[in-house]
């Protein structure tokens, strides 16, 4: 069998269903949740300033009323998704109305908001919408019980790169030999109940890097196989309740204990389906699993080298790092993009200093007149933003009649315990340099040997 | 569309309690017996529990004692305009900033009021003059209404009673009733809100100040650590930086100072600087030793190396406030030694903003979303 047939062979949709309806759910969960912490005001609405992804300077922020229209439209196509309901449509708005939030401002980065957009992307190319769906009572044409492969496939393998490359991630000096950050994170959560005295114990720190790594890396090849299935899924449970529990990562750990059912068999989804199915008696609008016929190839050819490209760059986008020289973490030139979560304790303290380039005098910016603490706080340790924060000021008082404003930095920055050093030559004009992918020179050597 | 295999989940429940324990034990490949004795076991209960009964409400109650002094000086210098009874005010007065200095970092809790944490409310500054006189004469003009700042609280007392290059037998001769009333009104709010905070941290806020051990956003070690952080950034910015022009984009302007009127800039910058030092060390103002974040701070992963760079910032900065040029600060406001304050000031602001915060796990903010 070519590959290309392997793609296209015929499968059970159940699981593609599932994945629809739990996808959808708890996206319209986050959502409202989202607006009912109140961060479309705080995060969104309020900053006066937000900084931006690059080459994506051109997304702003909307009114407060468009920012909201924005989120509610994202709950009902979230709402959409999970009956199926003109779903290539909503699956397409979904993903705009997301990724266009996620692109505000990237102080809020993180990695599974990248993740959720990339699965909403690859919802719109699937036909999850042809069985259990509103879709496929209205037109019966549509209904079909069996998809090709690859529809499935790609989540499994979008998965597996999350994981193994989470994974791959913390195979370094500081998370395996320092116990570091874990080694100061879980001191900090020893007031949680029954196992909080462990925390105060640097062994379990140790335990805890470890077996995180090893459960990063190793998790997809035990949900592979149906006889490691439910234990690799009792540890997938386990592994996110307690990450969960001991950091502030919101429906993360939820999105991935239910996107993760995506690898049992289509048994478990079938059964599964056909108890919804039951429950709101979607049989009755079914012609019969008779005539359900195999969904064809793909009609448009252009999906599968489409899908390849895009995972072809997941493969590769992740190691641009090594490009770059210095360390990752103190650097972060290509951090971002590559599922390294929970990796690091790192926290600056930046202070502005502007000066008139008329008559030299300079001056302290007092960030917390501009910017709120996240924002401050994601700044003062990122050097793009710490170069887009510079640009800004300059504008800023320029506009305030300054002449030729020059913005340099005193960033003190600590990483993974280690007492803070300067992280920006600090006699550098930022103004005068622009972001872009190559190597930031201006960003000072990391001071320790490791 | 297929059989029920459900039943799975509860045949394979006993898998899941064995991979845990799996997991656990066999990750456990480091033996180092340094690793079996707790690495951090500091007690933060009891760190928030000295701090609140031996720092945080007795400095309240000294606060609320001098500012119910002060507003028995009030009634009485509103009896007998004369000298006397103005020098009494203003000591009564001088007696109340300078407790305040010991309070304004813990704008929290009780004492965060409606219009805000207290010392950004009643101890704000500079004032608003035109907007003060204009509500003196305003007969419709009631406090409790206006949300403005700058026309309340300690300094708006002090411009009233100690003026704006005005001689003692002119502030007491331009005290007619309507400017009384409102100095009485100004010092009812301040009697009012500081009973009010004092009550409410005996009576409430302790319990649950004191039993929460946790130090995620909103708990009471976050809070007690940023309101210290804020406070200590106050010295700097708004003390030192803003009036001596050495904010970006600001000239020289000495009428920014805090305590214009009377005068006393310095005094309260090194009272405050005092209460930042009984914060970190965890001294009372007594000089009782009580638990500070200094000893919180060495409990922790690396902790040892940023005490002692902390304490070596803070000997930098003693120095500094020492050398500051005397009182009235704003004559001299352009000194090279307020500059050097503001520096060494900053110098430690990576301690106290990074290092620390990273340190202990605190979070910088409430509502500020989700981590990963």
């Amino acid at each position: 069998m070519s590959f290309k047939n392997f793609l296209e062979q015929s499968v059970s949709i159940a699981p593609l269903v599932s994945l629809r309806i739990i996808f959808g759910a708890v996206m319209l969960l986050s959502t409202l949740r989202y607006m009912y912490m109140g961060w479309v005001d705080s995060q969104l609405v309020d900053p006066m300033l937000h900084f931006s992804y690059y080459g994506f300077d051109w997304v702003e922020a909307v009114s407060r009323e468009w920012m909201y229209f924005i989120f509610w439209t994202m709950a009902l196509s979230s709402f959409m998704i999970i009956i199926g309901a003109w779903y290539r449509l909503a699956s397409i708005i979904f993903f705009l109305c997301f990724t266009y939030v996620e692109l505000v401002d990237i102080t809020y980065y993180l990695n599974h908001y990248y993740f959720v957009s990339i699965i909403s992307f690859l919802m719109i190319l699937v036909p999850a919408n042809s069985y259990l769906s509103l879709d496929s009572v209205r037109k019966v044409g549509i209904q079909k019980n069996r998809v090709s492969r690859w529809c499935i496939l790609i989540f499994k393998i979008m998965l597996g790169i999350v994981y193994v490359y989470a994974g791959l991630a913390k195979i370094n000096f500081d998370w395996l030999v320092n116990a570091m950050p874990l080694a100061i994170w879980l001191p900090s959560k020893s007031h949680i109940p029954i196992i909080g005295e462990l925390f105060n114990y640097k062994l379990t720190a140790y335990v805890f890097s470890w077996a995180g790594m090893l459960f990063d890396t190793f998790i997809i090849l035990g949900l592979l196989f149906k006889k490691t299935r439910w234990a690799s899924y009792a540890l997938v449970i386990a592994f996110h309740v307690m990450t969960g529990i001991l950091f502030r990562i919101g429906i993360f750990p939820v999105v991935m204990i239910f996107m993760v059912l995506i690898f049992f068999s289509e048994n478990f989804h079938e059964n599964i389906i056909t108890r919804i199915s039951n429950l709101v008696g979607y049989e009755k609008w079914t012609t019969g699993e008779e005539n359900l016929r195999h969904i064809p190839s793909v009609k448009n050819k252009l999906i599968i080298p489409l899908l390849t490209v895009f995972l072809l760059f997941q493969l590769v986008f992740p190691w641009r790092y090594l490009l770059y020289p210095g360390n990752l973490f103190w650097t972060e030139e290509g951090y971002r993009f590559s599922w390294r979560v929970m990796l690091m304790e790192k926290a600056g303290a930046a202070t502005f200093y502007v000066k008139d380039g008329e008559d030299g005098r300079e001056g302290s910016v007092i960030n917390h007149q501009f910017l709120n603490a996240h924002q401050e706080k994601q700044m003062a340790m990122q050097p793009d933003l710490i170069l887009q924060y510079a640009h800004w000021l300059k504008h800023h008082y320029k506009e305030k009649g300054m002449s030729d404003p020059k913005v340099r930095v005193e960033a003190w920055v600590t990483l993974n315990s280690r007492p803070a050093r300067l992280l920006i030559d600090p006699d550098v004009n930022l103004t005068e340099i622009e972001d872009s992918w190559d190597p930031k020179p201006w960003i000072l050597p990391y001071p320790y040997s490791n | 569309m297929a059989k029920n295999n459900i039943t799975y989940l509860t045949k394979h429940y006993y898998f899941a309690a064995l991979f845990i324990v799996l997991v656990t034990f066999t990750s456990c490949d480091d033996d180092d017996p340094e690793n079996n004795i707790p690495s951090s076991d500091f007690d933060r209960v009891t760190m928030l529990q000295r701090a609140a009964e031996s720092l945080i409400i007795p400095n309240f109650e000294e606060l609320q004692a001098s500012v119910n002094t002060l507003s028995s000086a009030a009634t009485d210098f509103s009896a007998n305009l004369n000298e006397v009874e103005l020098d009494n005010l203003r000591d009564a007065w001088t007696e109340s900033v300078i407790d305040h200095q010991h309070c304004s970092a813990f704008g929290f809790g009780p004492a965060d009021l409606l219009l805000g944490e207290y010392a950004t409310v009643l101890g704000a500054y500079p004032i608003d003059e035109e907007q003060v006189e204009a509500n003196i004469i305003n007969p419709d003009f009631i406090l409790a209404n206006t949300f403005d700042k700058d026309v309340r609280g300690f300094y708006t007392v002090e411009y009233l009673i100690f003026g704006s290059g005005l001689t003692d037998s002119e502030i007491i001769s331009g005290f007619d009733q309507e400017r009384v009333d409102y100095l009485l009104l100004i010092i009812a709010e301040l009697k009012e809100s500081f009973d009010g905070i004092v009550n409410e941290w005996k009576t409430e806020y302790i319990e649950q100040f004191t039993t929460n051990n946790s130090i995620s956003k909103g708990s009471p070690m976050q809070i007690f650590y940023n309101g210290f952080v804020k406070d200590y950034e106050n010295i700097k910015n708004f003390k030192l930086e803003l009036p001596a022009g050495l904010s970006a984009g600001e000239s020289p302007d000495p009428s920014l100072v805090e305590a214009f009127y009377s005068g006393i800039s310095a005094q309260l910058i090194a009272e405050n600087w005092e209460s930042s030092k009984n914060i970190y060390f965890g001294r009372t103002r007594n000089g009782e030793e009580i638990i500070g974040f200094d000893e919180y701070v060495a409990s922790a992963e690396g902790g040892p190396t940023v005490v002692t760079e902390t304490q070596t910032a803070i000997a930098v900065i003693d120095d500094d406030v020492s050398s500051l040029p005397s009182d009235p600060l704003s004559a001299n406001i352009t000194d090279q030694a307020v500059a050097d304050l503001a520096n060494s000031l900053q110098d430690n602001t990576a301690n106290f903003k990074a290092n620390i915060l990273s340190l202990l796990g605190l979070e910088v903010s409430f509502n500020s979303g989700d981590g990963d």
